[in-house]
């Protein structure tokens, strides 16, 4: 298992269709727990998917005239966004930082993101009401280039095609297919800088989303720095993601990953999780300045006031010592956990902004929460974006060293 | 390419751009801002609203909707609460209980100077038209951010269909362009509902205000709230005791987004250079880097320099 | 004259801006390039 396929020969469609029906093949046990768990919640979710189309979202939602986004866009795309934000952050430290040392995990990086947006962003088709019209920001008839929502859109399908660029050349190395991988190498840098305006632009933009609901959103919450915090927020968002899945991944692919790689290892934790631990403390910061320029103290001793502090003290300010710690003592169960928190506070961030303290002050009976149905869709669209991801990983170098013949000389 | 040829493209593209521009008509900015627009609109006076909801009757009549029962006996009933305008009902009347008694206030679409609806739509579906109405159209994918970039939460959206629409009041601009007035301008008996241009609207509140100053609050809203809207209202109790928000302050609420906005291109611009400036920096970004950077391989590093 | 609203399209240069922003990202690659040559 730990072995690829040898370089295939791929003349033309027929040797690839061939090849990728071959691949199509599960590896491994058929019977895990994963599976066990997954594949039922699947099929669930493509039923669930169908009647959702047939009968209309109020048919499968809770979503209401006071709360029009909920779980979907609220988890999945927006959250699910912000946690894909590792792949562009990593690819920053490799190619535009020459950071050698991140080498190792970038590509399941890249991966990881590319596939979130495929499958999170692609998700909106699910919640958008009217989704056969969803080509219309792209070829309609009218460009509202005055939306923030335009420019989010865009950014989500050139972004799949950055972050795809970045992924391609190992599948060009599993197609055995050298001189297109060449090409598609030479075309990394430009990808990863456009990659890279295009995340800060859309990670942020996601939060302009929300800049004209002001008044409907909590002071505390509410600032016209939104897409700021959005972006700071992204970048320890997506490093913790990045550290949970690398350790994940750690035990579950163990065997394709070499001694090289298995040694260095905890330095690069450890020093994903001081990046994080940076970043949340001047995100922290940033929330303070912002909490005093609106002079919202007299809303701290309010329940709402208590769930802020939640968020910011507990799932910010706490993880940010946990990273700390973890990285001063190379407690990398210690740094599990500070990720696993942040990424909770993450969570709790962003569905802050679209339906906890959006319309906050409406009365407990018109309050959001989201049914079952939407449970399942959402744990269908994740547990089929890990099944892709668990394809790739098993047949492409992700993980695995590439083929001879695909490594540069330096 | 070599640099020779790389000028002379530049050359040309510049000629070509500066003759461009001297070309083409330009308006400056105070041209542009004397393009006076008449947008039109309605000035509900509240004190003048008896609550029979025929204009409630008029809308579902002109847009098709449910017609609700408007006899005296449900009205009793039904006005005893405070209702929003839902995916079948465009506009509703409202009762409050204020030191003046029972005011009766009609609640709709404001059609704001600048719709944060209409800034929000990614695909123009909702559009401020030129005569001031606000309206939507089936372009729209039912991504529902107008909902959310509404201070007056008017626009609705039809949960419980497969096809949906986004429902609200459109001033009645299909009957518009047919030079009639709105469905429950028409239909009110009281003439709480006056329909015209804005300055006539605005002119006509500052008349009866100023002939009556006792029994009106000074203001108009939705004179400057928002940046201005063509619905607006007369009152004569402080409007907060009717039911209308004083906090929504005078910026137009698109204007929220346009800080965002116009740093996309700054972004566009510095990112790039920021990131092939860092990553020249660093001797090494990787082999791709190397190869992209030198533009024809690697036979360069040969030898010379 | 009250309430005449002088409508000031803010997004009107919106559509240019993004038009300027990708000729912007094509030209710099050549750009890049030249930047990059070794002078024949």
């Amino acid at each position: 298992m730990s072995e690829i396929s040898a370089t295939p020969e791929i003349k033309n469609v027929r040797d690839f269709v061939r090849f990728f029906i071959r691949e199509l093949k599960p590896r491994g046990k058929i019977f895990t727990p994963f599976n066990v768990i997954t594949a039922p919640i699947m099929l669930l979710g493509l039923v669930l998917i169908v009647y959702r189309f047939a009968a209309g979202l109020g048919a499968v939602t809770n979503l209401s005239q006071e709360i029009p986004w909920g779980l979907w866009i609220g988890f999945d795309v927006i959250t699910g966004v912000a946690f894909a934000g590792g792949g562009y952050v990593v690819a920053f430290m490799v190619y535009i930082i020459g950071g050698e040392k991140y080498h190792s995990i970038a590509r399941a990086a890249i991966l990881s993101a590319f596939l979130a947006y495929v499958f999170y962003a692609g998700g909106i088709i699910l919640d958008v009401g009217r989704w056969w019209n969803i080509v219309n920001p792209m070829i309609g008839r009218e460009f509202g280039v005055n939306a923030v929502m335009f420019l989010v859109a865009w950014h989500f399908f050139l972004y799949m095609v950055a972050a795809g660029l970045e992924f391609s050349p190992a599948a060009a190395e599993w197609l055995g297919m050298k001189r297109l991988r060449k090409i598609l190498a030479s075309l990394t840098l430009g990808a990863v800088i456009f990659g890279i305006a295009l995340s800060t632009l859309h990670q942020s933009g996601l939060g302009a989303l929300m800049s004209m609901a002001k008044g409907k959103i909590h002071p505390l919450w509410y600032t016209e720095f939104i897409p700021v915090l959005f972006f700071i927020s992204s970048v320890f968002a997506g490093l913790s993601v990045v550290i949970f899945k690398e350790m994940i991944c750690h035990k579950v692919f163990k065997e394709q990953i070499d001694e090289e790689h298995r040694k260095s290892f905890p330095d690069i934790i450890v020093s994903l999780g001081k990046i994080c631990a940076v970043v949340m403390f001047g995100y922290f910061f940033l929330k303070v300045m912002m909490f005093v320029h609106d002079r919202n103290w007299p809303y701290l001793n309010t329940p709402m006031g208590y769930w802020y502090l939640t968020e910011i003290i507990g799932l910010v300010l706490i993880p940010c010592f946990m990273f700390v710690h973890g990285a001063q003592t190379r407690n990398l169960p210690l740094i599990l956990t500070a990720s696993t928190f942040t990424m909770i506070g993450i969570i709790m961030n962003r569905l802050n902004y679209v339906f906890i303290a959006y319309n906050w002050q409406i009365p407990v009976f018109e309050k959001y929460y989201p049914t079952w149905m939407e449970f399942v869709i959402t744990l269908t669209i994740i547990s089929v974006e890990l099944w892709v991801y668990r394809w790739c990983v098993n047949r492409m170098a992700v993980f695995r060293k590439p083929p001879e013949w695909a490594i540069e000389k330096h | 390419m070599d640099r020779r040829r790389f000028l002379q493209i530049m050359g040309s593209a510049l000629a070509g751009a500066t003759g461009g521009t001297l070309l083409t008509p330009r308006t400056s900015k105070a041209q542009e801002a004397s393009k006076h627009r008449e947008f039109y609109g309605i000035l509900v006076d509240t004190t003048r609203c008896i609550g029979c909801r025929r204009c409630e009757k008029a809308c579902a009549e002109v847009n098709n909707l449910p017609i609700p029962d408007i006899s005296e006996q449900t009205n009793e009933t039904v006005l005893q609460n405070i209702r929003k305008t839902t995916d079948t009902q465009y506009t509703v009347i409202n009762p409050y209980d204020t030191e003046k008694g029972k005011i009766f206030v009609p609640k709709r679409c404001m059609h704001c100077n600048q719709p944060g609806c209409a800034a929000a739509c990614l695909v123009k579906a909702m559009k401020k038209r030129k005569e001031g109405h606000v309206t939507w159209e089936l372009n729209c994918m039912g991504c529902r951010l107008c909902m959310i970039s509404c201070p007056f939460d008017i626009p609705k959206f039809e949960y419980d269909k497969a096809i949906p629409l986004i429902q609200k009041c459109n001033l009645c601009y299909g009957r518009f362009l047919k030079g009639l007035a709105p469905g429950c301008v028409e239909a009110c008996p009281a003439e709480a509902l006056m329909f015209g241009t804005r300055r006539k609207l605005i002119e006509e509140g500052k008349r009866r205000i100023a002939q009556n100053p006792g029994k009106y609050v000074h203001h108009i809203y939705g004179e400057n709230e928002v940046a201005g809207t063509s619905h607006l209202y007369l009152s004569a109790v402080p409007f907060e005791q009717i039911g209308f928000r004083m906090d929504l302050g005078t910026t137009p609420y698109p204007e929220y987004s346009t800080g965002f906005l116009y740093a996309v291109p700054f972004i566009f611009v510095l990112w790039p250079i920021i990131m092939l400036g860092m990553s020249r920096m660093t001797k090494k970004g990787g082999a791709e880097e190397h190869k992209e950077a030198t533009g024809h391989g690697e036979e360069k590093k040969q030898g010379k320099g | 004259m009250e309430g005449v609203f002088t409508f000031y399209d803010i997004f009107a240069t919106k559509g240019i801006e993004y038009l300027i922003i990708i000729a912007f990202l094509i030209i710099i690659i050549a750009f890049w390039k030249f930047v990059n040559m070794r002078p024949y």
